[in-house]
């Protein structure tokens, strides 16, 4: 989505609006007035005051319950970093962030070109790729907790078929990871496929026409020309899901709560039971900021990636 | 470019079309929907799944192998969700919640957008920017203040809690700013040569113009609000005014085992959500183009 932040900018420069006529601007400057100022005020407060507040926050000992605190400058820092389980919430979040996003991109990339030269039944198709999407977390976690559930669950049945042990899945330091990843590119693999479909669509059917009469077959074309058409697009689905997935928090706390043993531990989960069960909002904000730092990084590399990249 | 010419210095390879079948095959492009049809066999599964499994007995759950289909049929996981969650409630609470969320949002996008892609006033383009600059801001990074300053203006626990942090989208401002760059700027200077009033001209020509992009937000936006977690979660405490995915997910933390319950129960959370989805289907579709492109 931040890559709307460069695109923004273009419509400016080219779609910027003229009044003409000599009527008054008057009234249209009340009405920019009435709308833009409660927009103002309504961003200050309910955002950019919060976030500063967090900034703030981390850098005292205050609790969730008591009103009194102190500074502590940045022993919050200090204290997670120094945390095995805090560098351990980093790395599973970083690994669930890059594993996902690059099956879930590189899944959705082909679905997509096999989607590109048909025409009939798209519709529904596309309609069945999407509904994981938008279906809420906790229904779809309520399936795959019996999926992968170690008795009676359907993953061990169909081992079982094949005479082979059952496993654990979320209860298995060793599998909890990756269950939670399978079940996250099954739910995300559609709406990235849309994106890329819908990339697909986009490209001239000129340059496709001219490789045609040239005598390229159709696997040239999907490798030689559309595909470093679409790098933009891959790079903005890529990034935006990467982003997406460092914030995991739903499948996470409803499957695992971050167990076995902090193997499925996350950072978000992590911010929401530091505040929210142990109060410690102090060191919660800590967190956060760290959260906020990541995840500004990677919007700033998309920013750059999309300015640099090459366009037709 | 480089590419295109890359493909025509090579020989230009004559695709070996040997025989009818193969050439019937690849030109209606069966492999392709062959495979897509696995996929999507794969997508729909899980649901077809929680489907069927809300109508088994419980005996029939456990059996090895399992039924695809309900060899007994009974409504008797429903019967018990119904006993055990207000469903009812819940309906009305997440569906009372996600209308004003939404039409709050959509509304205000929908000013906004307009106000910011047709209006020239001073500081416009730093209170856009400053406006899109939220949208990369995850949750989790204002959550704590946001809930302190809830419980100081003693509204925790309350719908208003639930609704306050989200009556403006950026996103939302966004995608209707784009769309009002695409009504000609004649039109709206021809209705005021015609002495409309500003807001009459937003409320009864620009707003019913908007009919594309409102659909697709509204698709949006009731699917997401629809199926917020963790702010309910965080804010409200009290069962009479719970949102149906944290009722959910607390009744699956306790009763997990009876998995004809609880599937029933999903079911019944899936359910509104899927006959949205599927009305303003082409929509959403058209929505997500807007995400990634234009």
């Amino acid at each position: 989505m931040s890559s709307t932040l460069s695109q923004a900018g273009k419509s400016i420069r080219t779609g910027r609006p003229h009044f003409t006529g000599s009527h008054s601007h008057l009234p249209q400057r009340r009405m920019a007035l009435t709308v833009v100022v409660p927009a103002i005020l309504y961003y200050l407060i309910l955002r950019y005051y919060p976030v500063g507040q967090t900034l703030f926050l981390s850098f005292t000992n205050a609790t969730l319950l008591a009103p009194d605190y102190q500074f502590v400058g940045l022993h919050n820092f200090v204290t997670i970093f120094s945390e095995p389980v805090f560098l351990k919430v980093l790395w599973n979040t970083t690994y669930y962030a890059f594993i996902t996003t690059a099956l879930t991109t590189g899944l959705a990339l082909g679905i997509a070109f096999l989607f590109d030269p048909i025409r009939r039944g798209v519709g529904l198709l596309r309609l069945i790729y999407y509904l994981p999407t938008i279906t809420s977390a906790i229904a779809i976690a309520t399936i795959w907790l019996w999926f992968y559930q170690p008795r009676f669950g359907l993953f061990n049945q169909i081992l079982a078929l094949f005479g082979t042990p059952p496993i654990a899945w979320l209860n298995s330091l060793a599998w909890a990871m990756p269950s939670l990843i399978f079940m996250s590119v099954w739910g995300g693999v559609g709406f990235s496929a849309l994106i890329f479909i819908a990339g697909l669509q986009g490209i001239p059917s000129s340059l496709v026409e001219a490789a045609l009469i040239d005598g390229a077959s159709e696997r040239q074309i999907a490798w030689h020309i559309k595909l470093p058409l679409l790098s933009r697009v891959i790079t903005f689905v890529f990034v935006t899901s990467i982003i997406g997935s460092f914030q995991v928090f739903q499948q996470v706390y409803l499957m695992t709560r971050g167990g076995p043993l902090n193997s499925t531990r996350v950072l978000a989960l992590e911010i929401y039971e530091d505040a929210f069960q142990h109060l410690k909002i102090g060191q919660a904000a800590s967190i956060a900021c760290v959260l906020f730092l990541i995840v500004g990084v990677l919007t700033i590399v998309q920013l750059r990636l999309q300015r640099s990249d090459w366009e037709l | 470019m480089a590419q295109v010419t890359a493909v025509t210095s090579s020989p230009a390879s004559s695709t070996v079309r040997s025989g009818y079948w193969p050439h019937i095959f690849q030109r209606m492009h069966l492999l392709n929907y062959l495979i897509l049809i696995v996929g999507a066999g794969a997508m729909l599964f899980p649901f077809l799944w929680m489907f069927s499994t809300s109508f088994k007995p419980r005996a029939e759950i456990m059996v090895f192998p399992p039924t695809l289909l309900p060899a007994t049929f009974t409504w008797q996981n429903y019967a018990n969700v119904f006993d055990k969650l207000d469903i009812t409630q819940l309906y009305i609470n997440t569906g009372y919640v996600t209308i004003v969320k939404t039409s709050l949002m959509i509304y205000s996008a929908a000013l906004l957008g307009y106000v910011f892609g047709k209006f020239r006033f001073w500081g416009q383009d730093f209170i856009f920017y400053a406006v899109l600059f939220t949208m990369i801001i995850p949750f989790e990074v204002y959550v704590i203040p946001l809930y302190q300053m809830m419980v100081f203006a003693k509204i925790g626990d309350t719908y208003s809690a639930l609704i306050l942090p989200h009556m403006l989208s950026a996103y939302a401002i966004f995608l209707f700013r784009q769309f009002m760059f695409t009504i000609p700027n004649e039109l709206i200077d021809a209705a005021r040569i015609d002495s409309a009033g500003e807001w009459y001209l937003f409320h009864r020509i620009i707003l019913p113009l908007c009919g594309p992009v409102l659909a697709t937000t509204v698709s949006f936006y009731f699917m997401w609000n629809w199926n917020d977690f963790l702010w309910p979660l965080i804010v409200i405490t009290s069962s009479k005014r719970a949102m149906l995915p944290v009722a959910l997910a607390t009744f699956v933390e306790q009763h997990g085992t009876d998995f004809g319950m609880v599937m029933a129960g999903a079911t019944l959370a899936v359910i509104p959500v899927i006959l949205i989805f599927i009305g303003l289907q082409r929509y959403v579709v058209q929505g997500i183009a807007l995400t990634g492109l234009k």
